[in-house]
């Protein structure tokens, strides 16, 4: 933990003890504090971190209150076993309302969860939860029976969620989620499920709102409909929006705005609808500054981009530590690759094969299907005809993040990073596996790296693009496409990347297909070059055979 | 059925015309608006208090329109001004909170009880053969119908018309053509919400009317519009009265009366799932 965040739990244990000395009505409130504290964690989860838009967390939190409601009733299970019950409850409806994430995304996401925050409320809480028609509350054991130990109790279930999820950064589905947020693609490509990592943080985030439920069911002895509107679900999630719901100072910034606000408008005798449309300001002006939320301003600022990056020199020749099994001298081969979109023809009976530890150019003008082929390869399109395979392996049907786990890694024309991550974390997300530092140190050398602690966001496109190459590399691939490294590139950085790619077969024991229009590059890097023109093969060979040709002059230079 | 059909004409003409103002907003500038039922039914109110505050029936119901009108410019202006080159996502956010701050602004100013709204043209009816058409059926189908054409011939014949779907294609390359571009969004946005004000002052003397319920209306509108795949009005007017008259449907069997406001929710997510089925990478390379 990092002291900031050690200082924020001690001031909330501190916080904590003053309002237990403070008359029952304080408590209660500070009680309000932390269960709206955790509904916004759990906006912070799915929204924050892993960017999608969720307008049902009330939801999620209803039925976890009506679970724990129905447990009190029904059964003997002790209160804190049903919040547990409670909040897992509403784990399997985050999956499936998570289910639909799969495919939408952004602005349809968003409109699929209002209409079920709506359907749920109208057919399910409306007709009420289990113990309001009976009047049979939900009965708090001994300790926590009282105002006080009560809100000790919900202090406590949020200080051990916000460390978890604080932890959770620390470990690869954190790092995961920031890289869904960021770029789908690219996610996919570092071979990580997109599917998995969408659905857990959506299972996440309902347990963490279910758990907020089960506990407002116990601070009110049971739940109604007006509890857990849909519109709830939007105050918090702009609530969320506003104070940087991800950050554990945020979602108790929030917590104390949805509850301590209010009182304060009443006493100031204020209408205290006031609070929600202060809170509809705030997000806006957060979003037009496109910050991720007022904990994030308060706190530590960003260091301004390029500011002091310490630029690792770098060493050359050392340890050959990825070398992959000299004994497997696998081929990658794409055969007869046909891609059109509807009339037009992108890749028409195209042949492409790459060894392990040799350099294949690809090289074309615009438009002639490169990235449209390196695409194929990698699984994040369909050809139409046509197959892909690796030594034996038939890869073909296999979607894009098992065939980066496979060995087939990429990289794509405009740098796809993780902003948020540190360069090291990158690394270690990227490679898959484990990842000593010695290992992420020696990598960020090789490729004129930052320091494995220097934020992503902070470094400069070329930067970025080579930390790219080297979480490829990380992942110990057989094979690796480069989608124009080059580009963006000044003419010395693109010349010393030309020198690292050439030690890239020998070193990693990788076979590189290179796509590229830096003709200098290519001609200095490759052992052959195929050049493609509307969607055609039109010549191959040895570099320099191909590029003193006709045939490619004519198709480059029209002449 | 043929009464059912024709009962449902009023809410479909309502869900059309509030679907396509969505439509409009999102080809024009780009955004979902959520916030665009809240706004109609702020104008209703406005209309109603207006009404029983003692002016005129006329007076008030354009007073309504006008309001809409106006506090949706508003939003338009918001969008010009601070997220003119934002990604949709970001601006369908704001219109989020937008939504959150009009809905709160309305329970203020108007209560969040039913009120009485008083039936438009309450003399009017059409008998046609055995159907009785209301005054309201016949607005709601008749707006549908002018609003339609008005915005094919307007995006098809007019240069503003033109203008605007050449914004919305490319809208850096169209303020390089020096398109006055903010105008003409808070333009869009002041119709539709004129629009908006409309259609939920036809639908409100009809159903629960409390503020909420009418804020809420923005589902149907989304599961409309999402028919329409947020591009066609024709779809998108066809899918309105469709809903309609599936929820209706539903409601008049008892065994599923109760669940009927799930029927946008399943509609939207047939949709999207259907439109989205062949969609895997979030954007392109």
């Amino acid at each position: 933990m990092r002291r900031g965040d050690l200082v924020l739990f001690g001031s909330v244990a501190a916080a904590t003890v003053l309002f237990a000395l403070l008359p029952p009505f304080w408590a209660f409130l500070a009680s309000s504090a932390f269960i709206s504290a955790l509904l916004i964690s759990s906006v912070g989860v799915v929204y924050g971190r892993a960017g999608m838009v969720s307008l049902c967390q009330v939801t999620f939190a209803g039925i976890g209150g009506w679970v724990v409601g129905y447990l009190g009733v029904a059964t003997a299970v002790p209160y804190p076993v049903a919040l547990v019950l409670g909040a897992l409850a509403a784990v399997p409806v985050g999956v499936v309302i998570g289910l639909p994430a799969l495919r939408l995304r952004g602005v349809n996401l968003a409109v699929v969860t209002l209409g079920f925050a709506v359907a749920v409320s109208s057919v399910v809480f409306v007709q009420g939860f289990p113990g309001a028609r009976t009047n049979d509350p939900v009965t708090r054991p001994g300790l926590v029976a009282g105002e006080r130990g009560f809100m000790v109790f919900t202090a406590a279930v949020f200080l051990i969620v916000a460390a978890a999820l604080l932890a959770t950064k620390r470990t690869r589905l954190g790092a995961a989620w920031e890289a869904v947020r960021h770029s789908e693609r690219a996610t996919a490509a570092l071979g990580l499920s997109v599917s998995l990592i969408k659905l857990s943080a959506f299972a996440v985030s309902a347990f963490v709102a279910g758990l907020a439920g089960g506990l407002l069911a116990a601070q009110l002895g049971f739940l109604n409909a007006r509890n857990v509107e849909p519109v709830d679900s939007l105050v918090v999630f702009v609530i969320g929006v506003f104070v940087g719901a991800h950050h554990v100072g945020g979602a108790l910034l929030g917590g104390v705005l949805g509850s301590f606000f209010p009182e304060l408008l009443r006493r100031l005798s204020i209408p205290q609808d006031v609070g929600p449309i202060l809170f509809a300001i705030g997000a806006t002006h957060i979003l037009a500054r496109g910050g991720r939320g007022l904990a994030e301003h308060l706190g530590r600022r960003r260091p301004a981009a390029g500011g002091d990056v310490v630029v690792l020199r770098p060493e050359g020749g050392a340890p050959t530590r990825h070398r992959a099994d000299p004994g497997r001298d696998l081929v990658l081969r794409a055969s007869g690759i046909e891609v059109r979109y509807g009339a037009v023809v992108a890749l028409e009976d195209v042949d492409v094969e790459v060894a392990q530890g040799r350099i294949l150019g690809l090289i074309g003008p615009n438009g002639a299907g490169k990235s449209t082929l390196v695409d194929v390869i990698t699984g994040f399109h369909r050809p139409d005809a046509g197959s892909v395979t690796v030594g034996e392996t038939v890869l073909d049907g296999l979607p894009a993040h098992r065939r980066a786990r496979l060995g087939i890694r990429r990289t794509f024309q405009t740098e796809r990073t993780v902003p948020a991550l540190g360069a090291g974390e990158y690394l270690r997300l990227a490679a898959g596996g484990h990842l000593d530092r010695a290992e992420v140190v020696e990598l960020l050398a090789f490729l004129d790296g930052p320091d494995p602690d220097t934020p992503v966001y902070a470094v400069d496109t070329g930067t970025r693009r080579r930390l790219e190459i080297m979480g490829c590399l990380a992942a110990r691939p057989t094979f690796l496409l480069l989608d124009e490294p080059a580009a963006g590139l000044t003419e010395d950085e693109s010349l010393r990347l030309a020198d690292r790619l050439r030690q890239v077969p020998e070193r990693f024991g990788v076979g590189l297909l290179v796509v590229e229009h830096d003709i200098d590059l290519v001609a200095a890097v490759c052992d052959e070059l195929v050049v493609l023109d509307f969607g055609r093969v039109i010549g191959r060979g040895a570099p320099d055979e191909v590029l003193a040709s006709d045939v490619v002059a004519e198709a480059y230079l029209g002449v | 059925m043929i009464d059912t059909a024709i009962a449902s004409l009023t809410s479909g003409g309502a869900y059309a015309l509030l679907g396509v103002g969505l439509v409009l907003t999102y080809r024009m500038t780009g955004v979902l608006n959520f916030a665009h039922a809240v706004v109609g039914a702020f104008g209703t109110y406005t209309a109603i208090v207006a009404f029983e505050a003692g002016v005129g029936y006329g007076v008030a119901m354009i007073l309504g329109v006008a309001v809409a009108a106006l506090l949706s410019g508003g939003i338009g202006v918001v969008m010009a001004r601070w997220f003119a080159e934002e990604a949709t996502i970001v601006r369908s956010t704001v219109t989020i909170a937008m939504f959150l701050g009009v809905l709160v602004v309305g329970f203020r100013l108007f209560g969040d009880t039913p009120r009485v709204v008083p039936a438009l043209l309450p003399g009017v009816r059409l008998e046609v053969g055995t159907v009785t058409l209301t005054g309201s059926t016949l607005l709601s189908v008749g707006g549908v119908i002018v609003l339609a054409g008005a915005v094919a011939w307007f995006l098809a014949k007019t240069r503003t018309g033109i203008v605007l779907r050449a914004v919305s294609e490319r809208p850096i390359t169209a303020r390089l053509l020096g398109v006055p571009l903010r105008t003409l969004v808070v333009a869009v946005w002041a119709v539709s919400g004129a629009v908006a004000g409309a259609a939920v002052t036809i639908i409100a003397p009809t159903r629960t009317n409390d503020y909420a319920s009418l804020a809420i209306l923005i589902l149907p509108a989304l599961a409309a519009a999402l028919l329409g795949g947020f591009q066609r009005v024709g779809a998108t007017i066809v899918a309105g009265f469709g809903i309609a008259l599936v929820e209706l449907m539903g409601a008049r069997i008892p065994a599923v009366a109760r669940y009927r406001t799930v029927v946008p929710f399943l509609v939207i997510l047939a949709a999207l799932l259907w439109m989205q089925r062949k969609e895997v990478w979030d954007e392109a390379r």
